[in-house]
């Protein structure tokens, strides 16, 4: 299971500081971080190596918290402690910031752009999650500001087909939320997990959402519409969400990140007791109760927590990995035989 | 418990986290005693403190207090905890005085005047069956069952709080070529609005914002000054309530500029929300229906009428309606009948413009609720605000829908607040130049419009409240 998961390179992404966050491009050939250091980089290969093609300073006076690209590939946008938000335009190797979004009270956690590109939402210490709508000359206007959770909400992400959004916050919930007339509601709330919820992910198809806490466990959750053929109640026409699996006895320390392969469907979680660990889904399990397996344990993948993983969209079993330790690593994922 | 604040409210004043370096802005009057400065402090069993002197001797310290007023001036820390203690400031208080006024001698009682507003009396008449002229009257018949002396209609005051504000408007238009008059005007009838605006972003907000006062606090000056002259009471003798929509209004009324230092009194003692008046009701085993209605009570002579009256532009207190019109009439002699509202992106942002020959002349707005105030508010910042003039409202549908309205206890909140908007509606609108009573007591009380008397009773001021070093400069 070691084979399973082979070191490409490693790199010194934020030196003296820790590497909190890591998104791709859409494309697959840019990979964004950012740390306490205050800064984003780009990272891009050059040969067999990865560099360092762009450093967007300036942006932020506290930590980066996280970083998101747009789904046309051409923003960043920047979520920071310092309570803004920046988007930044690409223009070739350049990053120029056009606007910063301010309102939140405090610490802003994750920011994440709608599949369509036209919506944006942010999430904060301040218990609430944001939507913002950008125009066409890069205008943005707050859309609703939502107050369902009563804790600090630590991640948010959009569905990857449907305009439908999900929050993961230290009150121990994950809640979804969907445009109603002309404002934003919650419609559903996720109870099972017994400690904060620090991320989450939709599977490729969307019907799936998996969710990573602080109690160890990785929850897997599924969508029934009204009607549904396997006779899970509905109320009035808002779908119903479910608990299907539970990956639990894995992980030794909080699990702080979750991240789907949009492409093969693999689960792969980076957790405090600095490894990494990816999950299959055995393909004779039921649909409806789900099994995974563990295809890949690497303990020690990073020195210190490991905060963000995140798939390649386009080369298969490309994996990225980030840590408390500032370094990113790159790994390459193969399915373990016989499995 | 969910808090009872508006948003607006909520997102500035509500952290829980309190950052090391931020301090309690509470001043402390600490008198300086000669000695030296070594004192120790001994804790008694039941948690006071003494302070023992260096000759044995002990004294006992006081606790330090945090009142409203205080929070209202710092930005850190009114946690959840305190807003409960907030929240207290209720039903309970006017109780603790009526049982006072029973056993208290002549010379000590108070005379307790409550005062309703009209979004409170529509939010009991939906949920008693009433119309809104029975809900008041049997209201008026409620309190003075349980010992309140008076009870006055805001809408009255309301007329001075719009008076005000259209002159307001007309001289800030007009004085636009000096430096010192800003557009847009920014109305402050909404004490969640105000909070936000002093607190996030005060020094840049504040010159905007009107200084004509809420109908709540106009309604604290007619009655602590107008009110208490008739009576032959000095203003402390009164104890003043009024009936609010939300709970935002008890922040309002716990402002420093509403305590009068002269007569060591606030202009309004006590908010009750709509709420609290219905927890009333069932802690005396009343059903408002029951009751036999009792007249209506009037401030002053030239006011009273047995029918409750109200005024268009909706249910928020009909600023930018009122304050259009006149401007309209005033400044291009234009008489507007119907005002049209567009709504721009959802139906708690709103424009009005007063268009000739293509060109236009006025351009007004509402704006309710957290979402609409921060693109406002950022439009400001960015200069790119086209407003001449702003209705702000914390809250989502406006003063209606306060968070201090009574829930329904089977129709959607939807269906409830229609009724509501509904039955606000149906009560008889006037303008305020025709109020009776109005004019006589601008004259004889306020001794002209525009005079000193009338800035200082029917206007206040605002400050920009500096935020404490927040938790922002701890290096994560």
């Amino acid at each position: 299971m070691k084979d399973s998961l082979v070191l490409l390179a490693r790199v010194p992404a934020h030196p003296d500081s820790r590497c909190w966050f890591l998104a791709w491009n859409p494309a697959g050939t840019l990979l964004a971080s950012c740390g306490g250091d205050r800064r984003v980089r780009i990272w891009g290969t050059e040969g067999e190596s990865w560099i360092c093609k762009s450093v967007l300073s300036e942006g932020h006076q506290r930590t980066v918290r996280k970083v998101a690209w747009s789904p046309c590939g051409n923003y960043l946008a920047s979520a920071s402690f310092d309570a803004t938000t920046c988007i930044w335009k690409k223009n070739q190797d350049d990053f120029e910031c056009v606007t910063t979004l301010e309102g939140h009270e405090n610490e802003v956690k994750s920011v994440a752009w709608a599949p369509s590109g036209n919506l944006l939402a942010t999430c904060s210490r301040d218990k609430s999650v944001w939507v913002w709508e950008v125009d066409e000359e890069d205008e943005y206007e707050c859309v609703s500001v939502l107050n369902s959770h009563t804790q600090d909400v630590k991640h948010v992400v959009w569905h990857p087909s449907q305009e439908l959004l999900a929050s993961a916050s230290y009150d121990d919930t994950v809640k979804l939320y969907r445009e109603e007339e002309d404002d934003w509601v919650c419609y559903a709330t996720l109870e099972g997990h017994e400690s904060t919820v620090w991320s989450l992910a939709f599977d490729p198809s969307g019907q799936r959402l998996a969710s990573c806490s602080d109690d160890r466990t990785v929850r897997i959750w599924r969508q029934y519409l009204p009607d549904n053929e396997q006779g899970v109640a509905c109320s009035g026409s808002d779908p119903s969400w479910k608990c299907i699996c539970t990956l639990s006895g894995f992980h030794s320390r909080t699990i702080y990140d979750v991240a789907w392969c949009q492409l093969t469907g693999a689960l792969a979680t980076a957790c405090g007791d600095d490894a990494i660990r990816v999950f299959e889904e055995d393909p004779s399990s039921d649909p409806q109760q789900p099994t995974f397996s563990l295809t890949a344990h690497l303990p020690q993948a990073h020195s210190q927590d490991v905060n963000c993983v995140a798939w390649n969209p386009k080369e298969q079993g490309l994996l990225a990995s980030c840590s408390d330790d500032g370094e990113v690593a790159f790994w390459k994922y193969q399915r373990p035989e016989g499995i | 418990m969910a808090s009872p604040f508006s948003g607006a409210l909520q997102l500035t004043d509500l952290d829980d986290f309190i950052g090391p370096s931020q301090d309690c802005v509470k001043p402390m009057k600490v008198d300086k005693s000669t000695g030296s400065g070594m004192a120790k402090i001994h804790i008694e069993e039941d948690g006071s403190y003494f302070q023992v002197r260096q000759d044995g001797g002990t004294q006992k310290l006081e606790k330090a207090k945090i009142s409203l007023g205080d929070c209202l001036a710092c930005s850190g820390c009114v946690t959840s905890a305190e807003t409960v203690l907030i929240t207290q400031q209720s039903h309970e208080e006017l109780r603790k005085i009526l049982d006072a006024n029973k056993t208290a001698a002549p010379s000590q009682q108070r005379l307790v005047v409550v005062s309703v507003s009209p979004q409170s009396r529509a939010s009991l008449a939906a949920r008693f069956q009433l119309t809104p002229t029975d809900t008041a009257k049997k209201l008026t018949a409620f309190f003075k069952k349980i010992g309140v002396h008076y009870v006055f209609d805001t809408a009255f005051s309301r007329n001075f709080s719009l008076l005000e504000s259209q002159r307001e408007f007309v001289q800030r238009f007009r004085g636009q070529a000096s430096s010192t008059q800003t557009l847009p005007v920014l109305t402050s009838a909404c004490p969640g609005w105000i909070c936000y605006a002093e607190k996030t972003h005060g020094s840049f907000l504040v010159p905007h914002l009107s200084t004509a006062r809420s109908p709540q606090q106009v309604m604290g000056s007619l009655v602590k000054d107008f009110f208490a002259q008739q009576q032959h009471l000095t203003p402390d003798r009164i104890y003043h309530v009024t009936v609010m929509p939300c709970y935002d209004k008890k922040l309002e009324a716990s402002r420093p500029d509403f305590f009068s230092q002269e007569h060591q009194t606030r202009d309004v003692d006590c908010v009750v929300t709509t709420g609290e008046v219905f927890k009333l009701l069932e802690e005396e085993g009343v059903s408002l229906s029951e009751l036999e209605p009792a007249p209506l009570d009037s401030l002053c002579n030239g006011a009273s009428a047995q029918e409750p009256t109200s005024h268009r532009g909706g249910g928020s207190g009909g600023y930018l309606e009122h304050v259009f019109r006149h401007a309209a009439r005033e400044l291009f002699g234009i008489h507007v009948d119907e005002v049209t509202y567009r709504p721009l992106r959802n139906k708690d942002f709103q424009e009005v413009t007063l268009e000739k020959e293509g060109r236009i002349l006025l351009h007004f707005a509402a704006a309710y609720g957290f979402r609409n105030i921060q693109n406002l508010v950022q439009k400001l910042k960015r200069g790119r605000c086209p407003y001449h003039y702003v209705e702000v409202m914390a809250c989502p549908a406006g003063c209606l829908n306060g968070g201090g309205q009574l829930k329904g206890p089977s129709t959607t909140s939807k269906e409830l607040l229609q009724h509501v908007q509904m039955l606000y509606d149906t009560v008889t609108v006037q303008v305020p130049e025709d109020a009776p009573g109005v004019q006589e007591l601008y004259e004889h009380w306020l001794q002209g419009e525009g005079s000193e008397r009338a800035g200082r009773l029917l206007h206040t001021s605002y400050r920009a409240v500096e935020m404490a070093s927040s938790g922002l400069s701890i290096r994560w």
